[in-house]
C-alpha cells in the first residue's frame, strides 16, 4: 500500500477514552441503583440517568468541534475501523430498531425476523458492493460521488435533493422515538421534547459535522448497547440461570405458547385485506410467536426481507460514512464491524420480545382479572399495557390486552421487577441509539444540501463559506423534520419501512451500475435513478400501485419493482443512449484500484499545488 | 505501450477475482436465506437449543452465517488488493 500524503494516525487513547465512558455509565446505574434502593425518588434518579448521559454527549461535541472542512464531512479520513462500524450500527438500528423492531417481533415473532436478517443482509451487500469502492472514490456526499462518476451536473442535484425523502423519513422517526422517551422520563410534553430533540442534535451536527457526529456516536452507541444487554443479561439469569439471553428465550417459548393458547391466541392465517405490520396505537396481539407465515405470507416475508436488505445497502446515511477511514481494505473491516454489531443486535431483539412476551402472557394466563400482579398496573400507568377482563368472565385473553408497540422493550425490566432504574436505562440506552441514528441522517441530509445543491448555485471556494452553508442547511433541515414531527406525526416503523423502500428504489440501480459497469453513461444513472425513485413516488402519492394497495405491504413491493426497473431503465439507456465518455471510464478504473489516495483528495492537491504555482509566478503587485 | 501489458493483466485479473468473491458470497447467503424461508415449516419440525429449528436459523443461524461470510470476504479481498498493489509495484 502506498503511503498517505497526510498523517492520519487515530488518538491512540481512543480505547481507553471509551473504555473509561462504558464503566462511567455502569458505575453510574449501579450507584443510582444503590441510591432507589436507599430510598432516594424516583424523579432524581430518573433525571440524573436520562440527563447525564445527555450532558455527556454535549462535552463531547464541544470537545471535538471543528471548522476544518475535510473534519466537517469525513471526520480527517482517520476513524479506526471499529469506531466506524459502532457508528454504523448505531445509524442502522437507531432508536427505530430498539423499540420498533422489538415491538414489532412482539406482535408478529416469526414473521418480523425478516426485517432483522434483511438489516443484516443489507450491511453485507454495502461492505461487498458499494462502501469500498466508495471509500476510493473519496467524495464527501452520496451525491457527490454520483456528480464527479458521471461528470453530471444535474445528476448530483437531482440525487441530493431525491434523498431527501430517506433521510427526512428517518430523520422525523428518530426524533420523534427520542421526544416520546424524553416526555415519558422528563418533565416535558411531547412537542417540547422533540424541540430539544431537535436541538440538540443539530447543535452536534454544527459543531463539527461527521466529526462530532463519529464521536458522540459512538459514545451513544456504547450506553445503547450496554443499556440494552445489562437488563437483558439480568432478565435471562432471573428466568433461566444462564446469563446468554440469545441462547436461553428459546426454553421459554414452549412456556409462551401454552399461555398462548390458555389466552387464545391461536395460529390464524395471513389475511391479505389488514396492514399485516402493527401499528403505533395500543393492540391486541393474537399471533402465536413462534408461528410461521400466520400475519406475513411466505412472499410477504421475502418481499420484507429484500426491500429492508436492498435499501439498507443503499442508504445514503450509512454510505456517507464510506470516506472516513484511511483506506478502501479498512473501510472494508470497518462495514463489516458495523455488521457485527448490527448482527449482535439482531439476535438479541428476538428474545427481548420473546421475553417481555412470555413475562405478561404467563402472568395475565395463570391469573384471575381480579388479582392481576401490581407491575400491569405499572405498564398501564406508563401506557403501554392495558389489560382488562371486558366480557368479564374472569380472565384476560388475548384479544382484551392491548400493547403499545414502541413501549414493549420498557415494559421488560417493570415485568421482571427490576429496581426503576432498569427501566429508566433501557429509556437512556434507547434514546441514545436514536440520537445516534438522528445525527447520522441529519448530517446527511444537510451536508448534501448545502453540498451538492447550494454549492452548485453559488460557486464561492473558501473554506468558510463553504462550512457556513452547511450549519444553514442543517437548521433548515432540522426545522423541516421537526414541523414534521409535529404536524404529519409518522409512525416510526412505517415511515422507516417507506424510507428503505425509496432508498432501494431510488439509490441501489445507480450505484450497483455505476461502480460495477463500465459502460453506465451519466445519462443511463440519471434514468435509473429518476425511473426507480418515480415508481415509489407513485406508489406513496396515488396510495397503491398494479392494485398493490390490497396488502400493508404495497409501497415495499413498490420499492422492489422500483430497483427492477431503475436497472432495466439505465441499462437500455446506457446501451442505447449516448456512450460514457472516456473520462468517466477513466474515473471507473481509477476507482476500481483499492491502491492508494482517494480520488477526491488527489484532485484537491493537484488544484491546491496549481494554485501555488500560478501564486508564485505572479507576484503579488 | 508494451509497459502497461502485465499492469492491465493484473488489473483484469483483480477485477475478475473481485467480481467472482462478490458474486459467490452474495449468492450463497442470499440462497441460504431464501431456502430457510421455503423450508421454514418443515424445519420447524427439528428442534434446536429448545429452538423450532426454522425460527433458529432466520433468528440466528443465518444471522450468523453473514457475520462469517462478511468477515472471510473482507479477509480474502484484501489479500487480492494487496496482491494487485504488490505486482503494480514493478
Amino acid at each position: 500500500m502506498s503511503a498517505s500524503t497526510r498523517l492520519r494516525t487515530p488518538n491512540p487513547h481512543l480505547g481507553a477514552y471509551f473504555g473509561i465512558v462504558t464503566s462511567a455509565f455502569l458505575s453510574l446505574v449501579i450507584l443510582l441503583a444503590m441510591f432507589e434502593q436507599l430510598g432516594f425518588g424516583r424523579a432524581g434518579l430518573t433525571y440524573a440517568l436520562m440527563l447525564l448521559p445527555l450532558a455527556f454527549y454535549v462535552a463531547i461535541a464541544v470537545g471535538a468541534r471543528s471548522n476544518d472542512v475535510e473534519d466537517f464531512f469525513v471526520c480527517g479520513r482517520r476513524v479506526p475501523a471499529v469506531y466506524n462500524g459502532f457508528v454504523l450500527a448505531a445509524t442502522a438500528v437507531g432508536g427505530i430498531g430498539f423499540f420498533s423492531y422489538t415491538g414489532a417481533l412482539f406482535f408478529l415473532g416469526f414473521d418480523a425476523l425478516a426485517i432483522g436478517l434483511g438489516l443484516t443482509f443489507g450491511m453485507l451487500v454495502a461492505t461487498v458492493l458499494f462502501a469500498p469502492y466508495l471509500h476510493k472514490a473519496g467524495a464527501y456526499t452520496l451525491a457527490s460521488f454520483l456528480g464527479q462518476r458521471f461528470r453530471s451536473r444535474p445528476l448530483r442535484m437531482a440525487a441530493s435533493a431525491l434523498q431527501l425523502p430517506v433521510t427526512g423519513l428517518l430523520l422525523a422517526a428518530e426524533i420523534k422515538i427520542a421526544a416520546m422517551v424524553a416526555a415519558m422520563f422528563l418533565p416535558v410534553t411531547y412537542p417540547i421534547g422533540a424541540l430539544l430533540v431537535a436541538i440538540l442534535i443539530a447543535g452536534i451536527v454544527i459543531a463539527g459535522g461527521m466529526r462530532t457526529v463519529t464521536w458522540t456516536g459512538s459514545a451513544e452507541f456504547l450506553i445503547g448497547a450496554a443499556g440494552l444487554a445489562v437488563p437483558l443479561i439480568i432478565v435471562s439469569v432471573l428466568v433461566t440461570h444462564i446469563p446468554a439471553p440469545q441462547v436461553t428465550y428459546g426454553e421459554r417459548m414452549t412456556a409462551l405458547q401454552r399461555s398462548e393458547v390458555t389466552m387464545g391466541a391461536l395460529p390464524g392465517a395471513p389475511g391479505r385485506a389488514a396492514q399485516p405490520l402493527p401499528g403505533e396505537a395500543a393492540q391486541a396481539s393474537t399471533k402465536p410467536f413462534a408461528q410461521p407465515f400466520g400475519a406475513l405470507s411466505k412472499p410477504d416475508f421475502i418481499v420484507l426481507f429484500l426491500c429492508v436488505a436492498l435499501g439498507t445497502a443503499a442508504l445514503p446515511s450509512l454510505l456517507v460514512r464510506s470516506g472516513v477511514t484511511r483506506s478502501a481494505i479498512e473501510q472494508r473491516k470497518s462495514s463489516a464491524w458495523g455488521l457485527l454489531f448490527v448482527a449482535l443486535f439482531v439476535m438479541t431483539a428476538p428474545a427481548l420480545a420473546a421475553f417481555a412476551k412470555a413475562l405478561i402472557f404467563d402472568a395475565l394466563a395463570q391469573v384471575s382479572a381480579l388479582r392481576l400482579p401490581r407491575w400491569i398496573g405499572e405498564l398501564a400507568a406508563m401506557g403501554i399495557l392495558d389489560a382488562r377482563d371486558l366480557n368479564s368472565d374472569g380472565a384476560v385473553r388475548a384479544t382484551e390486552t392491548l400493547v403499545a408497540r414502541d413501549g414493549v422493550a420498557l415494559s421488560l425490566p417493570i415485568a421482571t421487577g427490576l429496581p426503576y432504574v432498569g427501566t429508566v436505562l433501557v429509556g437512556a440506552a434507547g434514546m441514545a441509539l436514536a440520537l445516534a441514528a438522528a445525527a447520522s441522517h441529519l448530517f446527511t441530509a444537510a451536508g448534501s444540501l448545502s453540498e451538492d445543491l447550494y454549492r452548485l448555485i453559488d460557486r464561492r471556494v473558501t473554506a468558510l463559506p463553504r462550512i457556513i452553508a452547511a450549519w444553514a442547511a442543517v437548521a433548515a433541515t432540522a426545522v423541516l423534520a421537526l414541523c414534521t414531527v409535529w404536524t404529519a406525526d409518522p409512525d416510526p416503523l412505517h415511515a422507516a419501512l417507506d424510507a428503505f423502500a425509496f432508498a432501494a428504489a431510488t439509490f441501489f440501480p445507480v450505484l450497483l451500475l455505476g461502480i460495477w459497469w463500465r459502460r453506465t453513461s451519466s445519462l443511463g444513472a440519471l434514468a435509473a435513478m429518476g425511473t426507480g425513485f418515480a415508481v415509489v413516488a407513485v406508489d406513496v402519492v396515488v396510495g397503491g400501485l398494479f392494485g398493490l394497495d390490497e396488502s400493508g405491504l404495497a409501497t415495499l413491493i413498490a420499492g422492489l419493482i422500483g430497483v427492477v426497473a431503475g436497472l432495466g431503465a439505465g441499462i437500455a439507456i446506457s446501451l442505447f443512449g449516448p456512450q460514457a465518455s472516456a473520462a468517466e471510464e477513466a474515473y471507473f478504473e481509477d476507482m476500481r484500484d483499492p491502491d492508494g489516495e482517494t480520488i477526491y483528495d488527489r484532485a484537491q492537491q493537484r488544484a491546491a499545488a496549481a494554485a501555488a504555482i500560478e501564486a508564485a509566478r505572479v507576484p503579488p503587485p | 505501450m508494451a509497459s502497461d501489458a502485465p499492469e492491465t493483466s493484473a488489473r483484469d485479473r483483480h477485477q475478475l477475482r473481485t467480481l467472482i468473491y462478490a458474486i459467490t458470497v452474495l449468492l450463497v447467503v442470499l440462497g441460504m436465506v431464501l431456502a430457510t424461508v421455503i423450508a421454514a415449516r418443515p424445519l420447524n419440525a427439528y428442534p434446536f437449543l429448545f429452538f423450532p429449528l426454522g425460527f433458529y436459523l432466520l433468528a440466528q443461524g443465518l444471522v450468523i452465517l453473514i457475520v462469517a461470510a462478511t468477515f472471510w470476504f473482507a479477509r480474502a479481498q484484501e489479500r487480492i488488493d494487496i496482491e494487485r498493489g504488490e505486482s503494480e509495484e514493478y
